[in-house]
């Protein structure tokens, strides 16, 4: 490419970036907003339209329209909950085999321990759904959804701490300063829905450990990408986006007639000073305005019945719950929201296991079974795609003195389960093995990079020709190393 | 021991049914309590706040009470009284300030360890798995490292501005030029190298950095070279024509016009609003922020100290410049956010520069903003000129240099008068609308003006021209 030529791609490439404003400038801004501020109105008599988003993308038809991620933060434990062995029945309170456990960094919480005793899963379970899968008894909610999901059990990353792997996890790298997956989603797809950010995130508080290991800001943020695909924060409350509710002494119709007021003034402004800008300003206005009516429709659960909020549990009726944040995140995909994230706190059980996980497995299991559930009935499982996924396992030793009920287990990134469902996955199955004692992989490895390529196929994207510039290179979610899509897990 | 705390205002228990209590203990040294209880008391507290030996001098008939007792009242007032509160947080600020100006403080400076840490390449990025030694060094396209420099810092920072480097000086006056014009004359700002886009102006870019080297790095006098060009003074009036040939502006046939960034836009606000405490220098301030979200991130939510819990300040604090704010950046100043501001974990050369409508969330509600157009408001109708007319004259100019056109004025006069009727209606309105924000309020002026006029001041504040720089 010359370079005439390449600085006509950049320019290409900087409007497109301007994802809502592009648009705005372009006449998009006169689209009937009626069919923005109530989609379900339009839902079914024309093919909804994306507002942002690359050209070009999807790549191909998508199985998946939209993402729910139920990130469960800290580290949940692989070996109690999904993959259980025989071998640690028969191996348990003896030391790990020193060729099971290698010479592979450990963190300093254990590194200096004299013992690893193996320690079996916590509490029995049973084989689940047609393909007979193990689930734990902590979590009969996820039992009963066994034919709807798929285990991917041999899932590994190269980080053993918690402010690298969930930073890898979540944005593709261990550094921080890289985009998001919900932010590469928003920039590469847009949005349908105009009224409300492409990209959520809820935060909730685990009862197991509490308060768990902190989180940041970048988990959902857009790194190198423009800040407006960076994830809004759900937040419980009154006021569940920031500054969405009009101050003190301000009423709607009030700001609607201000907002007319301003609307005439930066027009003729930008009439004045044929400034584009201001137009991409007016629309901007227009759509915080439709916001503040969509965000509280949202969040207002009044109308759902009675079975549904049974369905998801007592907590459902206390705001920043999991299980208010999950049925949230059913309102969301349903308002065609495209990558809805919740992060649940908690599961760093290096200490009293016994005590922490029970408690971190009741807050969410059968929240995420009745959004599973809830979303089957309305067919909406088949085009969005759920990830439950942790940023690393547990060790399958203890970590402290095996027996004591102070003991726990440590981060184990060589090999941990997380599971995916809907929209493209094939559902009761298990992807990958680990080896007999939990600890390495013993058959189909998958680094979270190639996890990160299956998600992105599921939206219609090709991972390695989905880039952005960013300090000289063609930056993608996936790196720069190579990464597989999982084509055994897809339908 | 016992601690009885109060609601000022009644909490229904239906919309707040969960109540977060959290105690801090210690104060900084090592004390822990072995038992907590917390219980939760509903019904009217009747009772008094006032500790038993001020009861007991109030029980005393004033004439009868010692100078001491008086004394001692008093100084409970002083502590104590709500009345007071606003001083008491004027003389904790001052305070502040005398102890910036008066003790010493220490801040970070460079050591070099008696004995350099040694570098090696890491297999795979892996820590522990060195392989060759490394040294410092610069790129051999370079000019060379001056051979009587230290292999450090300061060797570094002397390699950087020897006369004949052909970038620092470039690359400095380019990021004032679109701090300016908001794009660089090389617009990669980040990259000059064979990835980087082409300068639009490569002779202007040369002039530019020798003057600027020639002029001893003077930052200040490149800034006034550039501000006083006919290129940057020229009018950001934009005829389609222009447009269609030059829609980037990159030939600079127009004078520059792009968003102001994140801190610019509350600057101006305050500024314009005559909130604005221009000092410099001082410990980081807090000013308002909605929510909890320090602690929804943080670990184990503690103290003050360790930036778990977000302790708004009060006074002064609230309206310094927000080169000041503080950043905690694992849950960075939303309003700040928004606006395309760094989260400053890792470098940014260049922002971003959206539209979004969060933004027009954070300048129509945040409270920063909210008790800015009060405060503007509160300028306006304290100022000489009488009329509506001449009023708004002045606080057009005031916010955006120039006087408004009539067909503007008519627009804002109209806005004006309904808001004026609106708040005669509901004054209650009136009232919680002027008492947003910690500022005071002058009582001398009629609350229904003052919320009316405070519409008009928001108007005026939230126009794309406002935040724009033109």
């Amino acid at each position: 490419m010359n370079r005439i030529e390449q600085h006509q791609q950049q320019l290409q490439q900087t409007q497109l970036r301007r994802t809502f404003l592009g648009d705005a400038t372009r006449g998009l801004g006169s689209i009937a907003l009626g069919s923005l501020l109530f989609p379900e109105l339009s839902r079914g008599q024309e093919p909804k339209r994306s507002v942002g988003g690359i050209a070009g993308l999807p790549h191909f038809v998508p199985k998946a329209k939209r993402v729910v991620c139920l990130f469960q933060s800290g580290g949940l434990s692989h070996v109690d909950l999904f993959d259980d062995k025989p071998m640690l029945h028969e191996h348990a309170g003896k030391e790990l085999p020193p060729s099971i456990k290698g010479t592979q960094r450990l963190t300093g919480m254990t590194s200096g321990q004299s013992t690893y005793p193996v320690v079996p899963p916590l509490k029995t379970g049973k084989k689940c759904g047609v393909n007979g899968t193990w689930i734990s008894d902590l979590l009969p909610g996820i039992q009963g959804i066994a034919d709807d999901i798929c285990l991917v059990k041999s899932l590994y990353t190269e980080a053993i701490n918690h402010d690298p792997a969930i930073t890898f996890m979540n944005t593709g790298n261990q550094q921080p300063g890289y985009a998001s997956m919900g932010a590469w989603a928003s920039y590469g797809l847009g949005t349908e829905n105009e009224n409300l950010p492409a990209f959520i995130a809820m935060v909730s508080q685990g009862t197991g450990k509490n308060p768990g290991q902190p989180i940041f800001s970048r988990l959902w943020g857009s790194g190198f990408l423009p800040s407006s695909h960076q994830g809004v924060g759900l937040r419980p409350g009154a006021n569940p986006v920031l500054y969405l509710s009009n101050p003190p002494g301000v009423e709607s119709s009030q700001r609607r007639e201000m907002l007319d007021d301003l609307s005439q003034l930066n027009s003729l402004r930008a009439a004045e000073l044929g400034d584009p800008e201001t137009l991409a300003r007016i629309h901007s206005y227009e759509m915080a305005y439709r916001m503040q009516t969509s965000v509280p429709e949202l969040t207002d659960i009044s109308k759902e019945s009675a079975a549904t909020l049974d369905a998801y549990g007592a907590e459902v009726l206390k705001p920043g719950s999991y299980a208010a944040n999950c049925l949230l995140a059913r309102r969301l995909l349903e308002r065609d929201v495209r990558f809805v994230q919740l992060f649940h706190r908690g599961w760093d059980q290096h200490i009293a296991l016994g005590r922490q996980l029970p408690n971190q497995c009741r807050d969410i299991d059968q929240p995420t079974a009745a959004l599973i559930g809830d979303l089957k009935q309305s067919g909406m499982l088949e085009d969005t795609l759920v990830v439950f996924a942790t940023e690393f396992g547990r060790t399958v030793f203890s970590q402290g003195k095996m027996g004591d009920p102070g003991m726990g287990r440590d981060h184990h990134g060589r090999s941990f389960t997380v599971w995916l469902a809907g929209g493209g996955i094939r559902g009761g199955m298990e992807y990958g093995a680990t080896d007999d004692f939990c600890y390495n992989i013993a058959d189909k490895p998958v680094h979270l990079r190639d996890l990160h390529a299956t998600i992105l196929h599921c939206l219609g994207i090709d991972h390695s020709r989905f880039t952005y510039k960013f300090r000289g290179l063609n930056t993608r979610l996936t790196g720069v190393e190579e990464a597989h899509v999982v084509k055994d897990i897809l339908v | 021991m016992h601690l009885t705390a109060t609601f000022a205002e009644p909490i229904s228990s239906s919309a707040t049914p969960f109540l977060t209590v959290q105690l801090n203990f210690g104060n900084g040294r090592n004390q822990i309590p072995e038992l907590i209880e917390v219980q939760v008391i509903s019904g009217t507290d009747d009772g008094t706040d006032l500790p038993s030996d001020v009861l007991e001098i109030l029980a005393i008939s004033k004439s009868e009470r010692t100078a001491e007792q008086s004394a001692s009242l008093w100084r409970y007032c002083a502590q104590h009284a709500s009345e007071l509160a606003r001083d008491r947080i004027e003389l904790v600020n001052l305070q502040d300030r005398l102890d910036v100006l008066t003790k010493p403080f220490s801040t970070m400076v460079m050591d070099v360890a008696a004995k350099p840490r040694e570098t090696f390449i890491l297999q795979r990025g892996d820590y522990s798995r060195p392989t060759d030694k490394v040294q410092p060094g610069t790129l051999a396209v370079l000019p060379p490292f001056p051979a009587d420099a230290s292999p450090d810092r300061l060797g570094l920072a002397r390699w950087l501005t020897t006369k004949d480097h052909p970038l620092t000086s470039r690359v400095a006056v380019n990021r004032l030029w679109k701090m300016l014009f908001g794009a660089g004359i090389v617009n990669s700002m980040a990259d000059f190298g064979s990835q980087g886009e082409w300068p639009s102006h490569p002779e202007l870019l040369d002039w530019l950095a020798v003057d600027f080297v020639e002029s001893g790095w003077d930052t200040k006098a490149v800034i006034k070279k550039i501000v006083l060009s006919k290129t940057y003074r020229q009018s950001s009036v934009t005829p389609p024509e222009l447009l269609e040939r030059d829609p980037n502006n990159r030939l600079l046939a127009r004078g520059p016009r792009f968003r102001l960034p994140a801190e610019l836009i509350r600057d101006s606000a305050l500024k314009i609003s005559g909130l604005l405490v221009p000092r410099v220098g001082g410990p980081s301030v807090n000013p308002y922020m909605p929510g909890d979200l320090w602690r929804e991130v943080s670990h184990y939510g503690s103290s003050p100290a360790t930036s778990q819990t977000f302790v708004q300040d009060h006074g002064e604090k609230l309206y310094r410049r927000s080169l000041y704010t503080y950043w905690k950046r694992t849950a960075p100043p939303p309003n700040m956010m928004a606006f395309d501001a760094p989260n400053r974990e890792v470098c940014t050369v260049a922002r971003g520069n959206t539209t979004t409508p969060l933004q027009a969330l954070v300048t129509l509600n945040d409270t920063q903003f909210v008790e800015a157009s009060r405060a503007f408001a509160q300028r306006i109708l304290l100022r000489s000129e009488k009329s509506d007319e001449d009023r708004l004259s002045w606080a057009f100019q005031e916010s955006n240099a120039r006087t408004p056109s009539p067909q503007e004025g008519q627009i804002l006069l109209k806005a004006l008068s309904r808001e004026r009727s609106r708040y005669a209606t509901h004054r209650d309105l009136a009232k919680a609308y002027v008492g947003v924000g910690e500022s005071s309020v002058d009582a001398t002026l009629v609350v229904v003006e003052l919320a009316a006029w405070s519409q008009v001041a928001a108007t005026l504040l939230n126009l794309s021209e406002t935040v724009t720089r033109n």
